[in-house]
C-alpha cells in the first residue's frame, strides 16, 4: 500500500532516442510538411486520391485481364471456372517466349494469388469498416443527441477522427493490472478478434466475391462468431476487475441463450432454400425485390425481424448492451483495457455487425442483388437490346463493371449491409437498456417459443405449398401483399429519413435550435 | 442459379482458416509491437489496480457465481445440440415431403415437453422468490 500514496513521483525527463525518438520526428517532420498542403487544397487532393485509387484499381484488373487474354486461358470466373495450374501457365508464357522458372510461376499461380488478394481485401475492409463505423456511430449519436460530434480532425465533420484515435491508442501505455491473469489478460483480445475476422472468408460478397464459398458456409460462420464470445469471457475474467467479471458473466449468458432463437430463426431460410450454402441461399433470390425471401411466407418474414433481435443480442448492440453497460459496471468486460488491445474489442465487435447484418442480407434481402436485378434480362428483351441481356454472363469487364454498380454485385450487398448497420446505431441512441432478468425473459420466454411456432408454422406451410396446389395458389397471392408491406416500411424509412434531413434544426454551438440565432 | 460448385475440400477450408487466423494475429501483434517501440513506459503502483470507482479494491473478483447462469448454459446446450441437428433435416426438407414434416414434429416435440417443464415449474425465471419456492414445496 506504502507506494500507493508517495507523492507523484516526477516525470522522467524527455529523451527521444533510439528507433522510437527516430520514428517520432520522423512522423513530427512529415506532419509539419504535410499538414499546410493539406489544409490549403483538401477538396483537390481528394479528387486527386480518389483519383489516382480508381486509375491503379483498373490499370491492375486490365492487367490482369490483358494477361489471360495473352494467355489464351478464360478468366477465373464463371460457373465451369477452374484456375490454371502451374505448368499450364508456364507453358502458355513459354509459348509467348517468357520463359519463367516454375518457382516464381508458382507465386503467381491463380488460386494463391487469389487467396492472398482476398485475404489482403478482408483484412482492408475490415479496418476501413471498423473506423467508418466508430466515426458514424459517434456522428449518429451526437446528431440524435443533439451534438455534433467529431468536427475538427481532418477537416470535413472530423472524418479522420478514428484513424487519429487508432494513431493515440497504438502509441499508449500498455497497462495490465498486477492482479491480473497475465497471459489470459494478453490472450482474450485476439480470442475476440480473430474469429470475428476469420468469419469474413466464409461471406460471400458477390457472386464469386468469396474466399471460400463452404457447402455449409452458414454453419460455420455462426461457429466462428460464437468463438468470440470466449475472447469477452475470458478478457473479463482475466482482469480480475468485479466489473469486468459481472460484465463477462452476462455477455456469456446472454451470447449463449440468444443463439438458440438465432439457430431456429435461420431455419427457415434454409428450409426454403434447401442450402445452407450462402450463395446458393441468395442466388435463389435472384431476379428483383419480390423474389427476396423475406416476403417469401409471412413466417419468413417474422423469422426476420427474430432474426435481427437476436443477432442484436449476439453482438451485444444495445438494448442488450448489458456486458458494457457504461452506466452501472463502468465499462463492463474492458474496464481495465487500454491502448490497442482495448480498441482490438471494438474492431470485432463493428465487424460482428457487419456480419450478421450480411448475413441478414444474404438470407433474407436478396444478397448483393438491387432491387431491380432483373430488369436488365427484361429491358434487354423489351426493346430488343442484347447487349443488356448478356450482360451478367458477360466477360469483358468494363460490361461486369456496369452489370455491378446498376444491378448486382457488392456494392450492393455492402450498401444493404450498411443500412443494417445504420438501424443497430439508431436503436443503440434510441432504446434504454433491459435489465438482465428481462434479457433472459424475452430470450427463453417470448422469443425461443415463438421461434418454434414460426419453424413448425413454416415448416407446414412450404410443405402444404408443395403438396397442395390449391394453397400454393393462395400462398402466392399472400406473397405479393407482404412484399407490398415490407417495401412500404423500407420506402416510409426512406420517407422519414428525408424529410428529417429536410426540416433538421440547425445546429449553433451545441444548442438544437429552430432557425440560425442572430449573430450566431 | 447455382455459381459454380462449392468447396466440399477440408484442406482448402482449413488452409483458408489458417491463413487469415495468421494474418489476423499478425495484425494484431504487428500493431502491439509498434506501440511497444514507439510508447513511454513509466510503471506506477497505481496504475496497476484494478478499478473500484477509486476505491482500493478489497479481494479477489474470482468468486463463484449463481448457479442461475448455470441453468441457462444446461438449457443452451440442449437446444444447441438440437438446432445443429435440425440443419441438415432443413436442408433435405423439401425432398422429404410429409413424413420429414412429421420427423420434425416428433422430434421438436420432445423438446417442447422438457421446455415446458422447465418453464411450468418455474425454473426460466430470473428472479424467484422463496416464498413462492416454499410456497411450491408445501403443496407437493
Amino acid at each position: 500500500m506504502s507506494d500507493i500514496f508517495v507523492p507523484w513521483r516526477k516525470r522522467p525527463p524527455r529523451h527521444d532516442a533510439g528507433p522510437s525518438g527516430l520514428v517520432a520526428r520522423l512522423a513530427v517532420g512529415l506532419y509539419r510538411i504535410g499538414s499546410p498542403i493539406v489544409r490549403r487544397f483538401p477538396g483537390t487532393l481528394f479528387i486527386l486520391a480518389s483519383t489516382a485509387a480508381i486509375l491503379a484499381t483498373g490499370a491492375i484488373g486490365y492487367g490482369m485481364y490483358t494477361i489471360y487474354r495473352l494467355s489464351e486461358m478464360s478468366l477465373p470466373m464463371g460457373p465451369d471456372a477452374k484456375p490454371a495450374t502451374v505448368v499450364e501457365i508456364q507453358e502458355r508464357l513459354s509459348q509467348l517466349g517468357l520463359p519463367v522458372p516454375a518457382t516464381v510461376v508458382w507465386c503467381f499461380q491463380s488460386s494463391l494469388v487469389r487467396d492472398v488478394v482476398a485475404l489482403l481485401g478482408i483484412i482492408a475492409f475490415v479496418s476501413v469498416l471498423a473506423m467508418f463505423a466508430i466515426w458514424w456511430e459517434r456522428k449518429v449519436s451526437a446528431h440524435i443527441q443533439s451534438r455534433l460530434g467529431p468536427m475538427r480532425v481532418g477537416g470535413w465533420h472530423g472524418w479522420s477522427q478514428s484513424l487519429a484515435d487508432g494513431l493515440k491508442l497504438i502509441g499508449k501505455e500498455d497497462l495490465i493490472p498486477t492482479e491480473a491473469d497475465r497471459p489470459l489478460y494478453r490472450l482474450a483480445p485476439y480470442l475476440a478478434f480473430v474469429p470475428a475476422l476469420a468469419a469474413f472468408i466464409f461471406l460471400p460478397f458477390g457472386a464469386y466475391w468469396v474466399m471460400r464459398d463452404l457447402d455449409v458456409a452458414l454453419i460455420i460462420l455462426l461457429a466462428v462468431l460464437a468463438i468470440e464470445v470466449i475472447g469477452v469471457l475470458v478478457g473479463g475474467w482475466a482482469s480480475n476487475n468485479k466489473w469486468s467479471v459481472y460484465g463477462a458473466l452476462r455477455e456469456a449468458c446472454q451470447v449463449v441463450s440468444y443463439e438458440i432463437p438465432m439457430g431456429i430463426s435461420l431455419l427457415v431460410p434454409v428450409m426454403i432454400a434447401g442450402s445452407l450454402r450462402l450463395s446458393d441461399i441468395a442466388g435463389s433470390q435472384q431476379g428483383g425485390w419480390f423474389h427476396w425471401l423475406a416476403w417469401h411466407s409471412p413466417w419468413a418474414f417474422l423469422a426476420m425481424f427474430l432474426y435481427f433481435i437476436a443477432s442484436l443480442a449476439a453482438c451485444k448492440r444495445a438494448p442488450f448492451d448489458l456486458p458494457e453497460a457504461e452506466s452501472e459496471l463502468v465499462a463492463g468486460f474492458h474496464t481495465e483495457y487500454s491502448g490497442f488491445r482495448w480498441s482490438l474489442f471494438f474492431f470485432a465487435e463493428y465487424a460482428a455487425m457487419f456480419l450478421v447484418s450480411g448475413l441478414l442480407v444474404i438470407l433474407f434481402l436478396g444478397g448483393w442483388d438491387a432491387p431491380w436485378a432483373g430488369l436488365d434480362d427484361w429491358l434487354g428483351r423489351a426493346l430488343g437490346w442484347h447487349w443488356l441481356i448478356s450482360l451478367s454472363q458477360s466477360q469483358n469487364p468494363y460490361d461486369r463493371l456496369f452489370h455491378g454498380v446498376f444491378f448486382s454485385g457488392p456494392l450492393w450487398f455492402i450498401g444493404k449491409a450498411m443500412v443494417l448497420v445504420y438501424v443497430q446505431l439508431w436503436l443503440r441512441w434510441t432504446l434504454p437498456r433491459l435489465r438482465i432478468d428481462q434479457v433472459l425473459y424475452s430470450c427463453v420466454q417470448v422469443m425461443l417459443p415463438l421461434t418454434i411456432v414460426v419453424l413448425v408454422a413454416s415448416a407446414v406451410w412450404e410443405m402444404a405449398v408443395q403438396e397442395m396446389p390449391g394453397f400454393s395458389v393462395f400462398a402466392s397471392l399472400i406473397s405479393p401483399v407482404i412484399a407490398f408491406i415490407g417495401i412500404l416500411g423500407c420506402g416510409s424509412a426512406a420517407a422519414a429519413i428525408i424529410t428529417g434531413t429536410i426540416g433538421r434544426r440547425a445546429l449553433v454551438g451545441t444548442m438544437a435550435v429552430e432557425r440560425p440565432l442572430r449573430g450566431g | 442459379m447455382p455459381h459454380g460448385s462449392p468447396i466440399t475440400d477440408p484442406i482448402l477450408t482449413s488452409q483458408g482458416l489458417l491463413l487469415v487466423v495468421l494474418a489476423g494475429i499478425a495484425m494484431a501483434l504487428g500493431a502491439l509491437l509498434i506501440g511497444k517501440l514507439l510508447r513511454r513506459n513509466v510503471p506506477h503502483g497505481v496504475k496497476g489496480e484494478a478499478y473500484e470507482c477509486g476505491e482500493p479494491a478489497v479481494g479477489s473478483s474470482w468468486v463463484q457465481f449463481d448457479l442461475r447462469f448455470y441453468v441457462v448454459a444446461l438449457l443452451f446446450v440442449i437446444f444447441d445440440a438440437e438446432v445443429a441437428l435440425l440443419y441438415p433435416w432443413a436442408v433435405v426438407f423439401k425432398d422429404s415431403g410429409w413424413s420429414g414434416l412429421v420427423d420434425l414434429l416428433i422430434f421438436l416435440g420432445l423438446i417442447v415437453v422438457g421446455f415446458a417443464f422447465l418453464w411450468r415449474f418455474g425454473y426460466l425465471d430470473w428472479i424467484r422468490s422463496i416464498r413462492a419456492q416454499t410456497d411450491a414445496n408445501a403443496s407437493e
